[in-house]
């Protein structure tokens, strides 16, 4: 007893590093990590040109890293402990008021920018007079919500960035601008006591709500009649417990989760990259930690929306508008047959066919790109628009 | 591999630590040899020749300046091929682009850059100086040669301090090494030593680093000036605590091991000079450079004038030490500067003024970090002006709060604060130290565990 007194520090820690140590030999490698929603390290395959260029040993660095035993709790953790330090910042990621979550996206990729800024006008130019043309640049919910910013963070100042790159869209094009709409959202939210927040906060998506507020003002900019939030009602659905992609990096133990609204609106077929899907959203994905790719089933190539939902039906005539969007159009898509017959959804990055050849087999009433801005900034696919 | 890392702790380290304790006394050396290759291999398997060559030189130069006894010129002669050759690749890897860059920028010349070189061997600038303090040493006839090849490469590759110090000198543990006793006490005290070095480097190296690091991100021109106060005092905390954090480390686990290394950094920032805090500040380094460059230069027993120009001799090497770059040359110098003024007539002011003396220490180190930090004089230039010349705005107002309670917790701990509290309050901080070191172990594995941000600084050195 006295021994153990006296040596307290030297038994504890080495029972502890030798027994941490023995069972994160024996513990199984995991494929993926539910909490931070992404694939995890696997070990390395050993070669020896790898080792003598220096790369095999960051590799196997990495893998012990991400297999390492009690990986989550570990993290939890430091989660605490960053809390108790008072920091409001982890991996990127923002904790603003009324756990928020913002990014802290200090600046943007001029060059990817400017060269996505030409492609979409050289696109409009192409097609220009086929067909109704408009442009639309989501802003990200710290640009819409900075009252809940916290103070000093100097981010992007989106709202300027966003009409700059309206202010260069060929004449001819319809420039929709979506700041006062989501502007708009928030206030009308407040002022009806409408409990659901326009953004996530866990995610770094619009809500339903608020890709129906937008859906909204395109119908009204379009002069088209739109449906009524308040008609949707029994067709809503929610969708508790919500991690989003601002959880998975910044992995916040205190976060309060989101719910997903989702409407069950009545369709005629959803036709996914030529396969038909039941519904349309994958229900299988409801109850998992990645809800959002619910949604749509996710960022598929071509997807066609038929339905008898339109308001404006005219006999006879059957209208069509196309999207071109990443993945903020998949909650946003649905509410679009309700003003058009044929909901035509393209997301670039999964997408097989060339553009000209698709847009020589159809013709559209409308067409809408609509990209959130820091997609937009970053994607390296807008360029396929143009082939 | 560095020690800040989950690969380490809990591979390495018991492997190691395991094998060293199983093996019998006489073959401990051994041991220690080859896991320490192993260790050196891992982070840097091409360069591994170079660091066996020039063990193998300097262990028979040692043995033939021994057998030459009488043969002055021989011996001058063997000691001069040794240093050529050690010094020769630290200058080659080290210094030959830098070199070839202010030739260029002179003489307008476009000769192409070294592409071997881009990459400097892991732990050569230590493991160079440390090599040459046994060849210079014999010579000097301060001790006797090495026989034992196994004992003499284990001086030298001892993984401990192999990569980023302390600086460990032959005669410092050269009786340790044919001789020690591994007590429990030694092995628990090497236990509490490492992981407060490790909590310093992992806890409050990385913590506060991230704020210097998300400045240099943003770019100094969009930075306020209060921003800019905070990012170089979060630069000055890193610094400290990364260095002194692998620094004590080292020297806990050389104890664990039944070493007992020099003591490289003490309480710096609380020094009431330059003079004082390069005493205190990486004292394995000036240690090396006053005995071994600046008492050779016939230090401060020659006149006035030839003891001003060794200083600055010892200063300007001591910056090209840290880093092949004007701005380390600009560092040290800046040093030279302060040491002379405080030698001719500031030192007997600081003595009298207790705060002055401090505020003074802290901002000229601050501001000396200045110069260390930034490589590029324009951008140097520029920082200065964001320091000196207000510029309004309230960026800072998200990294006070995001940093503010770190940065206190660093302020404190670089101060002896903790030790006068646990001297003062004996019975309480023998409760609470087992339990403390084993949080601060548990979440600097946490923090490596999820980490986002955790440089090794010394890549350069």
């Amino acid at each position: 007893m006295q021994a153990f007194k006296k040596y307290s520090l030297l038994l504890l820690f080495s029972v502890l590093l030798l027994a941490t140590s023995v069972a994160d030999m024996f513990v199984n490698s995991r494929q993926f990590s539910e909490m931070e929603n992404r694939y995890l390290t696997q070990r390395p395959q050993f070669s020896l040109s790898q080792l003598f260029r220096n790369e095999y040993t960051p590799k196997y660095e990495a893998y012990i890293n991400d297999q390492f035993v009690a990986r989550d709790s570990w993290i939890t953790l430091k989660s605490v402990s960053e809390s108790a330090l008072g920091k409001i910042e982890n991996n990127g990621i923002v904790y603003g008021s009324n756990h928020h979550m913002f990014e802290d996206y200090r600046s943007t990729d001029e060059r990817r920018l400017e060269q996505n800024i030409n492609f979409i006008n050289a696109y409009f130019e192409k097609y220009l007079g086929q067909s109704n043309f408009t442009a639309a640049i989501i802003p990200s919910s710290y640009a819409i919500l900075d009252s809940l910013v916290p103070q000093g963070l100097q981010n992007v100042d989106q709202n300027k960035r966003i009409q700059e790159i309206n202010s260069r869209v060929p004449s001819g094009v319809t420039v929709w601008d979506l700041f006062p709409a989501m502007k708009g959202a928030v206030q009308k939210a407040d002022a009806e006591g409408i409990q659901d927040p326009v953004y996530y906060r866990t995610d770094h998506h619009w809500t339903t709500f608020g890709a129906y507020n937008a859906y909204q003002s395109f119908a009204q900019a379009r002069g088209l009649k739109a449906v009524d939030w308040d008609s949707l009602g029994p067709l809503e659905h929610q969708v508790p417990d919500f991690y989003g992609s601002y959880y998975s990096k910044c992995k916040l133990y205190s976060a309060v989760p989101d719910t997903i609204t989702y409407f069950d609106i009545p369709f005629q077929s959803i036709v996914i990259d030529g396969e038909e899907k039941p519904g349309l959203y994958d229900s299988s994905l409801w109850d998992k930690r990645d809800k959002h790719a619910a949604f749509l089933w996710g960022n598929n190539g071509v997807t066609v929306i038929k339905s008898q939902n339109n308001l404006n039906a005219q006999k006879g005539k059957t209208t069509r508008i196309l999207l071109i969007k990443d993945s903020y159009g998949n909650s946003f898509a649905p509410f679009l047959t309700y003003s058009y017959d044929e909901v035509y959804v393209v997301d670039l990055r999964s997408m097989t066919e060339k553009m000209s050849d698709f847009m020589a087999a159809h013709s559209f009433d409308d067409v809408l790109l609509m990209y959130s801005f820091m997609n937009f900034a970053s994607d390296t696919n807008i360029s396929l628009l143009t082939e | 591999m560095v020690f800040s890392s989950i690969l380490f702790l809990f591979r390495f380290l018991p492997v190691a630590f395991v094998a060293y304790y199983l093996t019998p006394a006489k073959l401990k050396n051994l041991t220690l040899l080859i896991v320490s290759l192993a260790f050196y291999s891992w982070g840097e398997v091409r360069y591994f020749p170079i660091m066996v060559s020039i063990i193998l030189v300097n262990y028979f130069a040692g043995l033939l300046i021994e057998k030459w006894q009488e043969k002055q010129a021989l011996r001058r002669a063997v000691l001069t091929v040794s240093v050529l050759f050690s010094v020769g690749f630290l200058a080659f890897f080290k210094y030959s682009n830098f070199l070839i860059l202010n030739v260029n920028a002179l003489a307008g010349t476009a000769i192409p850059y070294l592409e071997v070189t881009k990459n400097l061997p892991l732990g050569i600038s230590f493991y160079t100086f440390q090599i040459m303090t046994y060849t210079i040493d014999v010579y000097l006839r301060k001790i006797d040669a090495e026989h034992n090849l196994i004992n003499f490469g284990t001086f030298v590759v001892l993984f401990p301090q192999l990569i980023a110090g302390p600086i460990v000198k032959y005669t410092d543990i050269h009786k340790e090494l044919h001789e020690r006793t591994i007590s429990l006490t030694d092995i628990q005290d090497g236990i509490a030593l490492f992981i407060l070095g490790l909590g310093s480097k992992v806890l409050l190296a990385n913590s506060v680093g991230a704020l210097w690091t998300q400045i240099e991100q943003i770019g100094f021109r969009q930075i306020s000036t209060p921003l800019a106060w905070l990012g170089i005092l979060a630069f000055t905390l890193q610094i400290y605590f990364d260095f002194s954090g692998y620094s004590l480390m080292a020297i806990g686990m050389g104890r664990a091991m039944g070493f007992h290394f020099p003591q490289n950094f003490n309480y710096p920032y609380v020094a009431r000079s330059i003079t004082e805090f390069w005493r205190r500040w990486h004292m394995t380094l000036s240690g090396w450079f006053r005995e071994y460059l600046y008492f050779p230069l016939g230090g401060s027993r020659v006149g006035t004038a030839r003891q001003y120009w060794n200083l600055f001799i010892v200063w300007a090497a001591t910056g090209l030490w840290h880093g092949a770059s004007w701005n380390f040359v600009l560092w040290g110098l800046y040093f030279f500067v302060l040491i002379s003024c405080e030698r001719l007539f500031l030192k007997r002011f600081l003595d009298k003024h207790r705060l002055f003396s401090h505020l003074y220490l802290i901002l000229a180190v601050v501001l000396g970090w200045v110069l260390f930090a930034i490589t590029d004089m324009n951008q140097m230039g520029l920082f200065l002006s964001r320091l000196f010349c207000y510029q309004g705005g309230d960026d800072w107002m998200f990294f006070l709060r995001n940093y503010a309670v770190i940065l206190l917790l660093g302020a404190v701990m670089s101060t002896p604060w903790l030790r006068y509290f646990s001297d003062k309050h004996q019975k309480l901080a023998r409760l609470l130290g087992v339990p403390f070191l084993l949080v601060v172990f548990l979440l600097s594995v946490a923090y490596l565990v999820d980490s986002t941000y955790n440089p090794f600084l010394y890549f350069r050195f």
